[in-house]
């Protein structure tokens, strides 16, 4: 198999999954940094489950969830859609993985908003939606580009939820994590060892990346 | 600014999509047990020199395949490592239960690492105090080590070597800490020791005394290809395919209806 045919394949389920996590990520993250309403802290510890789980039980629910039997799988495959075992899949345990990154880096960022800029525009007759669009947001933003760069490289190394979800099809679901994992079951060690140099490549460029962009905010 | 960028993404993604799609005609999906990855890449590549059509693999554990196919993962033939995953298959009503058959036999081997390279007389051998680490597929959930625990109970040795058991996640994990010199022995199949870098086979378990190492195979009910599922099915019992399990030294069983 292609080696860049995985990387690529990688690098854009993990974009994609990024993409899906943010409009989701975002305003979840300044919800749980600015407001206060009832099951706070239960949202806040069902977004950061994945964390902390074992990745193969969140596959395992997500299989559960997204399976033909499973209530989200039925209602898809109604409207024609099938998850399991296609890079839909792929994506969504990349995102349910990379969210809670997101969400708790996010979060620091906009807890650091001077609260006063916030309330001075709702004063001058700002609803929350263009608080947080004109004010939180703009002055969030490195933290959570940080974010969204954690959610992208957690993606890229996410293993054990693709697997139970999108399985390990050559050319269609396998990533570079699955691709690692089975050349190295299979005894073709050449082939893991450049998957794992690139793996590492992008996971240090990820990290590097958003550290910088993290500290910025900072300084 | 940042819409913009989350656009970009989705188009990345969106544009992943059809890259990755089955080319025509409709390909079929084999759920199939990982320590079959390389032969049954041979078999498919001579399957469709033949004229057979696209197989697409999802190679793993086989309880994990299990699971899959439970859950109404579309895989169209499943080849499990052993009889108790497919029988949670079958519970679940979701095989063509006269399509089942066992299609493959394997056999244990005890490899060793190259310092302790020796032949065995018989498995009794491993109680040699040199062997500090056996590796061995956990009992718990991987089948090699479920037979593993088999055929050192049947040896009547469990007892004395369980302390000595390094469980692994999979067969070839615990080849791989023999390679790596981890662990002095291993008890894997016979097949594994292909892909063997340092470990030296010490014994093979004969038919008559291993424990019965069967890989079933059935067609998944109710899916669309089921008619070219079946055609794979039969290919993998023809000389061209029992050709290429016996050079990865699979032993082909003779088709046994049940």
């Amino acid at each position: 198999m292609d080696v860049w045919h995985v990387t690529w394949f990688s690098l854009a389920t993990a974009a994609g999954a990024t993409a899906v996590a943010l409009p989701i990520g975002v305003p979840l993250a300044w919800l749980l940094a600015r407001a206060r309403f009832t099951g706070r802290s239960l949202v806040e510890t069902i977004v950061s489950l994945p964390l902390v789980m074992p990745p193969v039980a969140t596959g395992l629910i997500l299989l559960m969830l997204f399976g033909r039997r499973g209530p989200l799988g039925r209602a898809l495959s109604w409207v024609g859609i099938d998850v399991v075992f296609t890079w839909k899949a792929v994506v969504i345990a990349m995102a349910v993985m990379g969210l809670p990154l997101l969400v708790r880096t996010a979060r620091g960022g906009f807890e650091q908003v001077d609260r006063r800029l916030e309330q001075v525009a709702a004063t001058l007759g700002a609803g929350p939606a263009r608080v947080f669009l004109t004010i939180s947001l703009p002055l969030a933003w490195p933290t959570v580009v940080a974010g969204a760069v954690l959610a992208f490289a957690r993606a890229l190394g996410e293993f054990g939820a693709t697997i139970m979800i999108a399985g390990s099809i050559p050319g269609v679901t396998r990533t570079l994590a699955v691709a690692i994992y089975s050349y190295a079951e299979t005894g073709q060690d050449r082939a893991a060892v450049a998957l794992l140099a690139i793996s590492t490549g992008l996971a240090f460029a990820a990290l590097w990346g958003a550290n910088r962009l993290a500290g910025g905010s900072r300084a | 600014m940042h819409v913009a960028a989350i656009v970009a993404a989705v188009l990345l993604a969106a544009g992943a999509g059809p890259g990755w799609q089955a080319p025509a005609p409709e390909p079929i999906t084999v759920s199939a047990a990982v320590s079959l990855t390389d032969v049954l890449q041979e078999v498919a590549a001579a399957y469709a020199q033949n004229g057979g059509g696209t197989v697409r693999f999802n190679f793993g554990a086989s309880n994990t395949l299990a699971r899959q196919v439970v859950e109404g993962a579309p895989v169209d033939l499943f080849i499990s490592a052993d009889e108790a995953q497919m029988d949670v298959v079958a519970k679940a009503g979701l095989l063509d239960a006269a399509s089942r058959a066992d299609l493959l036999a394997n056999r244990l081997a005890v490899v060793v690492s190259p310092e302790h390279r020796r032949a065995f007389t018989s498995l009794r051998d491993l109680l040699d105090p040199a062997f500090k680490r056996i590796a061995i597929g956990d009992p718990a959930a991987v089948p090699a080590g479920v037979y593993a625990k088999q055929y050192l109970e049947r040896a009547g040795i469990w007892e004395q070597v369980q302390s000595r058991l390094v469980p692994s996640a999979s067969v070839r994990a615990a080849l791989a800490a023999v390679d790596a010199g981890s662990a002095d022995a291993a008890v894997v199949y016979r097949t594994d020791t292909h892909a063997a870098k340092r470990a030296v086979v010490a014994w093979v378990a004969p038919i008559w005394e291993g424990p019965r190492i069967i890989y079933p195979a059935a067609i998944v009910k109710g899916r669309p290809a089921a008619a070219q599922a079946r055609r794979f099915l039969d290919f993998l019992r023809t000389a061209t395919a029992t050709r290429i399990f016996e050079k990865y030294d699979f032993i082909p069983v003779e088709s046994r209806p049940r």
